[in-house]
């Protein structure tokens, strides 16, 4: 079976990143169908739902009131042995969205401008050329069902993969998007009430606490907050059915609740669990293809300090968006011209991404009594620095002190 | 007889967080309509899926391999 109609271009999964494509490529002109393989976008929510102010800025995002639960002012973070820095500025100033409302929101301004979307539609293959659906042959659609129904085909010059950490169908086209567990954090998260906050988002550090990740406490609105920790995805401190050894975020999350009766966590109740692997590694070393480009957690655009994809995604969405607008015009989505969409990345949000990684790579090397030392050293304005990717500083002030940190430090400054 | 190492997904325990699809280097494991399904002629049987999942319903345990044999069919 195939569909009634061809499309420019067709994108799979209906997240930020796909949506924020699709607005722009449909505000183009461009026939643009959005498939979402949920039976509702946004849910379920798998997400600890911060998104910072100044990362999406420049896209002066206007977002309704219903769409985000509670502002957040600044952040609080917190050393192994309690001492925190509390933090307010524009590095720290953002939303704790309602998820399953946002992107509910961004689809619905696509579809505003043009876009189609289909819900409850997975993409179960690439369709080639040559009528090979293995790894040869010119991309030229998609094989989708609705709701696991009959397989039909659609037709597209362009498939754009946006979905997601599974990125199956980048798979199919040839991408390495598998996650090694060394460049995954596996998660846990509870949504509790009551938490009484002040609007800061809360991070705890600690190789006890969470080796090689953090507990977050992100506030909502009505005495709400995402109660949640990411550790590393080769830590070993649970036993796992079948008795291997692995990774158990819960139960670290809930030793934390446990272990920090002033925050009265344990007399809570939770609304909702949730969990799942989020990448905190390399992003992908290509994004396109000929007739294929990757946007997103799919193309591993994440930040590998928190684990956060929503605002990087819908940046990366926008150039996307711009290069293919342009592809379109020629009539041609050969590799050559999609690359320049990568190049914008390289040349843009990867530098500072990189750096990301490798502050993420520092950080898993210091121990917890050097984390308090740091902690105690450093003060809310040398962290503003640090998230800028503005290392010097802070990293001499630390050294003045405790000089034997410079083996582990060294690779911030050079 | 040689003991062969079997993946079972407790599907009542599973978060549908698809985390053990995106780090499975065989493509093993998928979503299917709404829930995980394991391949086991896929499998390769590294037990990354096991290490990671976050809601620990991934069980990996020795079977006999006339019962692997058995569960392809």
């Amino acid at each position: 079976m195939t569909d009634k109609k061809d499309y420019d271009v067709i994108v799979i999964g209906g997240g930020p990143a796909g949506s924020t494509f699709a607005r722009i490529v449909a505000q183009g002109g461009m026939d643009v169908l959005v498939v979402d393989k949920r039976r509702e976008i946004g849910v379920p929510v798998r997400c600890g739902e911060g998104l910072g102010e100044r990362e999406v800025h420049s896209q002066k995002l206007d977002i309704p009131r219903h769409a985000y639960s509670t502002e957040i002012v600044g952040a609080k973070v917190i050393a192994p042995n309690g001492k925190s820095i509390t933090w307010k500025s524009d590095e720290t100033r953002g939303w704790v969205l309602e998820r399953k409302v946002f992107d509910k929101w961004l689809a619905e301004k696509a579809v505003e401008k043009g876009a189609e979307i289909r819900s409850y539609t997975r993409a179960i293959d690439l369709i080639r050329e040559n009528g090979n659906n293995g790894t040869t042959g010119k991309i030229s659609g998609v094989v989708l069902s609705h709701g696991g129904r009959e397989p039909y085909e659609v037709r597209a010059p362009l498939i754009v993969s946006a979905e997601g950490m599974e990125s199956m169908i980048a798979r199919k086209a040839g991408f390495d998007t598998v996650h090694k567990p060394y460049d995954v954090d596996t998660c846990y998260q509870y949504e509790m009430k009551p938490y009484d906050h002040e609007n800061l988002i809360e991070l705890y550090f600690g190789n006890e606490l969470a080796p090689r990740g953090y507990v977050w406490i992100f506030p909502k609105a009505d005495r709400k907050a995402n109660v949640g920790i990411g550790i590393g995805g080769t830590s070993f401190n649970g036993t796992k059915l079948g008795g291997m050894k692995g990774c158990d975020p819960k139960i670290l999350l809930d030793r934390f609740i446990a272990a920090n009766p002033h925050l009265k966590l344990s007399e809570a109740s939770t609304l909702m669990d949730f969990g799942g692997v989020i990448s905190v590694g390399t992003p992908l070393n290509e994004f396109v293809k000929d007739n294929f480009m990757v946007i997103g957690t799919a193309a591993k655009q994440v930040d590998p300090i928190h684990g956060g994809g929503i605002a990087l995604a819908m940046e990366c969405g926008i150039m996307a968006a711009n290069v293919v607008l342009k592809a379109h015009a020629k009539k041609d989505y050969s590799k050559q011209t999609l690359f320049e969409y990568e190049k914008t990345w390289r040349d843009g949000p990867g530098k500072k991404v990189a750096k990301r990684l490798l502050l993420r790579k520092v950080m898993e090397k210091v121990s917890d009594d050097d984390l308090n030392y740091i902690f105690n050293t450093i003060s809310d304005a040398d962290l503003n620095q640090i998230m800028k990717g503005q290392f010097a500083g802070p990293v001499a002030k630390v050294l003045a002190g405790r000089p034997q940190l410079l083996g582990v430090l060294s690779a911030l400054i050079h | 007889m040689p003991v062969i190492i079997m993946i079972t997904i407790k599907h009542d325990g599973c978060i549908l967080c698809v985390g053990c699809s995106s780090v499975c280097p065989t493509n093993a494991i998928e979503l299917i309509g709404t829930r995980m399904e394991h391949f086991p002629e896929k499998c390769i049987d590294c037990g990354i899926c096991v290490r990671t999942c976050p809601a620990n319903v991934i069980e990996m345990h020795p079977k006999k391999k006339s019962e692997k044999s058995a569960d392809k069919k």
